[in-house]
């Protein structure tokens, strides 16, 4: 994406930068194309069946985006999901990932395989870690993160007999990430997790994780938060997942895409335009807090 | 010499006739170079070429301004394709003479298309609306909404010219700055009143871009700067300029304001019935032309439901995205009693002045009778569902 009269691969001061497509834009000048191949962006086509209904003359001059989720406050309802060996995105990788994600007061996901020594990421992630593991192999690690300060446990796709071990061991809430069917969700809550995370990362599903919430959260019928990620790119991407039940929304290549271009101002950024987006569509659907969004807020089209 | 007599005609034809034989010349003449050339306001059949007019015409930066739409401009591009999920049903039967008159609000109307209030018409012509009302006037007396963010005041504009005006407001915290704007109009004589209560946080990621300084945004601390002092922060860095609209504000002006009060950006039937509880007069069903909120829906598509639940008992009024006479005839024929041109008459008046105002309503006047001809329509009256074939997504 170069603008007219624009020298090649000139990277915009991150201040410049309006949406996160424009932060990608400026990652891919800075990367390698194997690299950009991990951090460029799904396709919109879910998020453009859904449209809202805007309802005007709602006071909304005490714009409130706090929520709590598993006993801590989160500033908004957008949370850095795990991104593996961030190394490959910046040279301080994880530990830039966490500055950022703090200054912009959101809380992250610390994948088990990082570039930096846990305890150094957890001790920059000053608005809450989570941890992410992904085998039964990783307990060790899991109760040293818990131990360094992190809140709950993410486990993605190794079948409901380590998430039932993890649930057994651990003090935290174990949250069960990769969920994309009601029985997916049933199963995972069965064996003991807290949380669900709609994702079709690592999974054969041929639908976006939001097309397929609405499903979930029907399921769930509020037993446990469930929160969803997958291509979230703008403030209203994240208000439609709200809309439809999500309690938080993750978000990973978009901070990543700031990571890679500018560090921690570039994560800050990604997620501040992001938190600013979504207020701005609250206040324009007339939703002063969390609680006031509603499946009514958006409609669901055929095509 | 006899027979031979060098005259400076003969000289400068034998110079030409060098020239025109010069390989120095023939270098210059690119057959594939770009012959573009402005068209003259006689050349122009559609809305559609106005605006590239315009912009031949225009500073980039002025252009934008009425170009863009909000944020990713989804429901810019929306507002245009919902055009192309009605169809019209042709009729066979033909029609004779078409009527085409209608009043709303009092206001007569020899077609049902009024002007959409827009700002800063100064931008773009020498005399700013002065020039757009006479523009209006001068095509069979269309009405016109004067915006609150008009170049010149309303006064001004209602004496360049004769057609109807109605004033717009955008709601002012201080209830004073609302009076008194609606007091000195309606001494103009304003003849309805059009409270915009969408766009209460909107951004234009391009006039961003352009740091246009007279776009404003919802987005406070423009390129990472501090975010303005502003009614209500939050720590959002969402501007609170417009978030303490309330319902209570129409009945709040009501004790000034003589005349009919519109509220324009209703997208739901779940507000239109609440304008009618808060002592509304019309309905104007808008999304901004695209410069609300972005993924909003087209307002098309919504139109049927929200006069389902209006049930006739005020107008409905309609704009974003009409560009041509059809589109005219497919919002009528949803329910809509008067539809309003936002960007169709600013593309005139951005590429040819006042004329090009009258040019380009005319042939949205002339496009929507023969519609209405195509469809067996011969009056307003027998317009209905029938003649559209509707498949919202």
């Amino acid at each position: 994406m170069q603008n007219a009269g624009e020298l090649a691969g000139r990277i915009a001061p991150v201040a410049e930068l309006l949406n996160t497509y424009e932060i990608g834009a400026m990652a891919q000048r800075k990367v390698d194309a194997a690299t950009w191949a991990l951090l460029a962006p799904a396709d919109r086509k879910a998020f453009d069946r859904i449209t809202f209904r805007p309802r005007l003359m709602v006071n909304t001059t005490g714009l409130n985006l706090t929520l709590e989720l598993f006993g801590e406050k989160h500033f908004a309802p957008i949370i850095v999901g795990p991104v593996s060996r961030q190394k490959r995105f910046h040279a301080e990788g994880e530990l830039e990932m966490a500055k950022g994600a703090a200054a912009a007061k959101a809380a992250m996901v610390i994948a088990a395989d990082s570039s930096f020594p846990l305890d150094q990421i957890i001790s920059l992630a000053k608005a809450g870690a989570w941890f992410q593991v992904s085998t039964e192999g990783e307990m060790a690690k899991a109760t040293q993160a818990i131990s360094a300060g992190c809140k709950a446990i993410c486990i993605t796709g190794t079948g409901w007999r380590a998430l039932a071990a993890f649930a057994k061991t651990v003090q935290v809430p174990v949250i069960a990430k990769g969920i994309m069917t009601p029985a997916d969700a049933e199963a995972a809550i069965g064996a003991g997790a807290k949380g669900l995370i709609v994702s079709s990362y690592n999974t054969t599903s041929k639908l976006d994780p939001i097309e397929v919430l609405p499903t979930i959260v029907d399921a769930v019928k509020g037993r446990v938060p469930v929160l969803v990620d997958g291509g979230f790119r703008r403030g209203s991407d994240i208000l439609k997942g709200l809309a439809l039940g999500a309690r938080a929304i993750l978000v990973a290549r978009a901070p990543a895409c700031g990571l890679a271009a500018y560090g921690a101002p570039g994560v800050q950024r990604a997620l501040e335009i992001l938190q600013t987006d979504l207020g701005r569509d609250m206040a324009m659907c007339g939703k002063v807090d969390l609680t006031a969004i509603g499946r009514d807020t958006v409609k669901i089209h055929r095509f | 010499m006899p027979g031979f007599e060098l005259t400076r005609r003969k000289s400068l034809h034998a110079l030409a006739g060098f020239l025109a034989g010069s390989p120095l010349l023939q270098s210059q003449l690119d057959p594939v170079r770009d012959h573009s050339r402005i068209p003259g306001l006689k050349e122009l059949l559609t809305s559609y070429e106005f605006e590239a007019v315009m912009y031949a015409k225009q500073t980039r930066p002025v252009y934008n301004y009425r170009a863009y739409g909000e944020e990713s401009e989804f429901t810019l591009r929306r507002n245009r394709q919902a055009f192309d999920w009605v169809k019209l049903v042709t009729s066979q039967t033909s029609t004779g003479n078409v009527t085409t008159s209608t009043e709303v609000f009092g206001t007569k109307m020899a077609f049902p298309i009024m002007v959409s209030p827009t700002a800063l018409h100064g931008d773009l012509d020498r005399d700013g609306e002065q020039s757009t009302h006479k523009g209006a006037e001068a095509a069979s007396n269309t009405p016109m909404i004067l915006s609150n963010n008009s170049s010149l005041a309303f006064d001004k504009v209602a004496a360049a010219a004769k057609s109807p005006m109605w004033v717009q407001l955008y709601p002012k915290l201080a209830m004073e700055a609302n009076q008194s704007y609606l007091e000195a109009a309606q001494a103009a004589g304003a003849k309805a009143v059009v409270v915009t209560i969408d766009q209460q946080a909107s951004v234009y990621e391009r006039s961003l871009h352009d740091r246009n300084l007279n776009a404003g945004g919802g987005r406070g601390g423009r390129f990472g700067g501090p975010a303005p002092v502003v009614a209500g922060t939050n720590p959002y860095r969402v501007s609170g300029n417009r978030l303490w609209y309330e319902w209570k504000f129409f009945s709040e002006i009501r004790p000034f304001v003589k005349v009919p009060i519109i509220a324009k950006g209703i997208l739901t039937p779940e507000d239109a019935k609440l304008c009618l509880e808060n002592g509304v007069d019309g309905i104007y069903v808008s999304n901004h032309g695209g410069r609300s909120l972005d993924y909003g829906p087209s307002t098309l598509e919504v139109l049927p439901e929200i006069v389902e639940a209006v049930g006739g008992k005020v107008p409905v009024l309609f704009d974003s995205g009409l560009r041509r006479g059809s589109d005219i005839l497919k919002a009528l024929a949803l329910g809509a009693n008067a539809v309003c041109l936002g960007r169709v008459p600013l593309w005139g008046l951005g590429s040819f002045g006042a004329a090009g105002v009258t040019r380009v309503l005319e042939i949205m006047q002339a496009e929507l009778v023969e519609a209405m001809k195509q469809s067996g329509c011969t009056s307003l009256e027998s317009i209905n569902r029938k003649i559209v074939l509707a498949n919202f997504p």
